[in-house]
């Protein structure tokens, strides 16, 4: 699998130009949130708990953990689309394990622009320290595993319902709602962000655990990176079997 | 007597988007969580400030809301990287053989995929809007919206194929999408009214295009009754208009395909 990653990053690499105008594209759309967050607390000064400072490191956690996905995994977030164009097809040749490949199989040189940008902004607004540091790392690792897995349950839904437009829908909803302080929301909303669109452990939950870290909210996250990244296998597993391709011959 | 080429291009592709629910779905469902989440956001800030930012009400920020996200969520936000890759493939070429003015075609017939979208995400905002924060806080002002988001509408498209105009030269304008987006978002007014930035950033928002393409509608929407906003739109659109037919032009006249 190293192997096929490496591939898709030479891939990504081969035009140098458009590489890194594509990462720093990437760069600028995030700074233009952080314009927004900045201009937003300057007129509010704090919003139940949520202050400039606290938003900026949600932010750092989610492009972080994000960027990684949906950069270095990208065909994450496209799992639905190759479902339906027998794009995987391919890859049910090959002797590997089929989504372990489809997801290495494409790196997305502007989603990498969300990964560095996730790491400048905590080092610049995250008041890094060793402790700090180490609980941001893990906990945008474990962000990422859960945004991952969300995406290919979402996408694998096209295996039963062939062209589906759930998985782009799942895509943006859990990505804005990952942008937002999660205590604006409130009754069902909140419920259902802490569990079938698990925006509050892609951002809020690992950044709340930097500022204040608690054990128990801590093994509530990686429970629940784990249980959504044993789900992503088993639905797109149970979904491979009812798969009949497309019969267009593809390049996965 | 014929009817004109760029009002076919209009019609078709407004009936092509309504015959394909499953794109309109998605955006409508989208819109729907965008507007609403960031609408939350400047309801909650507002209340817990006293009632009102920047003379902005509760209601006030909820209307704004669902009408600057409408004018933006109609569009297809990738149409600067779509229209450049078909620059810079040469698919373009096939169209300069139509005698219609291409960036006119082109801008026809995004204008009718997106209109159904639009008036789609009007009718679900003014519910949603209304269920959240009661009703328009001027009808009035609210009425003037509707023509002010089509202007809204045509003025994006008319930018954002002056932008992508820009692959004649440059051969690959796909991350300029991002930027000018971005630039809508702030400078446009379409994550907050304009009064929200600071008074220097704010005169210069005015004196920008971006703001015809989402604060204009929201502004009146939120009651505010600015008809000259409409007069404001229009002058807009005419530059912006203007401004793609030149840039098509002169690349029309460089363009080279290799190939058959």
């Amino acid at each position: 699998m190293p192997t096929v990653l490496r591939t898709a990053a030479a891939e990504a690499r081969a035009n140098q130009g458009a590489f890194w105008t594509q990462v720093a594209a990437m760069a600028i759309n995030d700074i233009v949130w952080v314009i927004f967050w900045v201009l937003f607390f300057h007129r509010v000064g704090t919003l139940r708990g949520w202050d400039r400072s606290r938003v900026l490191l949600l932010f750092a956690v989610l492009t972080t953990g994000g960027g990684l996905v949906l950069g270095v995994t990208a065909n994450a977030r496209r799992i639905g689309q190759l479902i339906t164009d027998g794009g995987i097809d391919a890859a049910l040749a090959l002797p590997v394990s089929p989504l372990p490949y489809l997801l290495a199989r494409r790196v997305d040189a502007v989603n990498l622009g969300d990964f560095v940008f996730g790491l400048g902004l905590f080092a610049l607004a995250g008041g890094p320290t060793p402790e700090r540091t180490l609980v941001y790392v893990i906990g945008s690792l474990a962000a990422a595993v859960v945004l991952g897995s969300f995406l290919v349950i979402v996408g694998s839904l096209s295996f039963l319902a062939g062209r589906s437009e759930a998985g782009d829908l799942g895509f943006h909803a859990i990505i804005l709602l990952s942008s937002y302080p999660v205590d604006i929301f409130g009754g069902v909303t909140k419920l259902v962000l802490y569990t079938a669109v698990p925006a509050a452990f892609v951002a809020a939950v690992p950044a709340r655990l930097v500022n204040h870290f608690d054990p128990l909210l801590a093994l509530a996250l990686l429970t629940v990176a784990a249980t959504f990244g044993m789900g992503a296998w088993t639905v797109f597993t149970l979904g491979l079997r009812r798969y009949t391709s497309s019969a267009i011959w593809t390049r996965a | 007597m014929r009817e004109p080429w760029p009002l076919v291009a209009l019609r078709s592709s407004a009936m092509r988007a309504l015959r394909d629910p499953g794109p309109l779905a998605v955006s409508l469902g989208f819109y729907a969580i965008v507007a609403t989440v960031l609408a939350t956001l400047w309801r909650i800030a507002a209340t817990a400030h006293g009632g009102a930012i920047v003379g902005y009400s509760s209601a006030q920020f909820v209307w704004y809301i669902y009408t600057s996200e409408a004018a933006v969520s109609a569009l297809n936000p990738r149409q600067i990287e779509l229209t450049g890759d078909d620059i810079a493939s040469g698919a373009v070429a096939v169209e300069l053989l139509r005698p219609a003015s291409v960036v006119g075609m082109r801008i026809a017939s995004e204008l009718g995929r997106s209109l159904p979208r639009l008036f789609a995400c009007i009718a679900t905002g003014a519910v949603l809007a209304t269920l959240s924060a009661g009703a328009a806080p001027r009808p009035a002002a609210a009425l003037l919206a509707v023509p002010s988001l089509v202007l809204a509408v045509a003025c994006n498209l008319a930018a954002q194929h002056a932008f992508a105009g820009a692959a004649f030269w440059i051969r690959d304008a796909r991350s300029t999408w991002f930027l000018y987006q971005k630039l809508v978002f702030i400078l446009g007014g379409m994550l907050m009214p304009l009064q929200v930035l600071p008074g220097w950033l704010h005169a210069l928002a005015g004196a920008l295009p971006f703001m015809a393409m989402a604060y204009a509608p929201a502004r009146l929407a939120s009651g505010h009754l600015d008809p000259q906003l409409l007069v404001v739109q229009l002058a807009w659109l005419a530059v912006l208009a203007g401004a793609a037919a030149a840039v098509f032009g002169a690349g029309e006249r460089r363009l080279q395909v290799v190939g058959g």
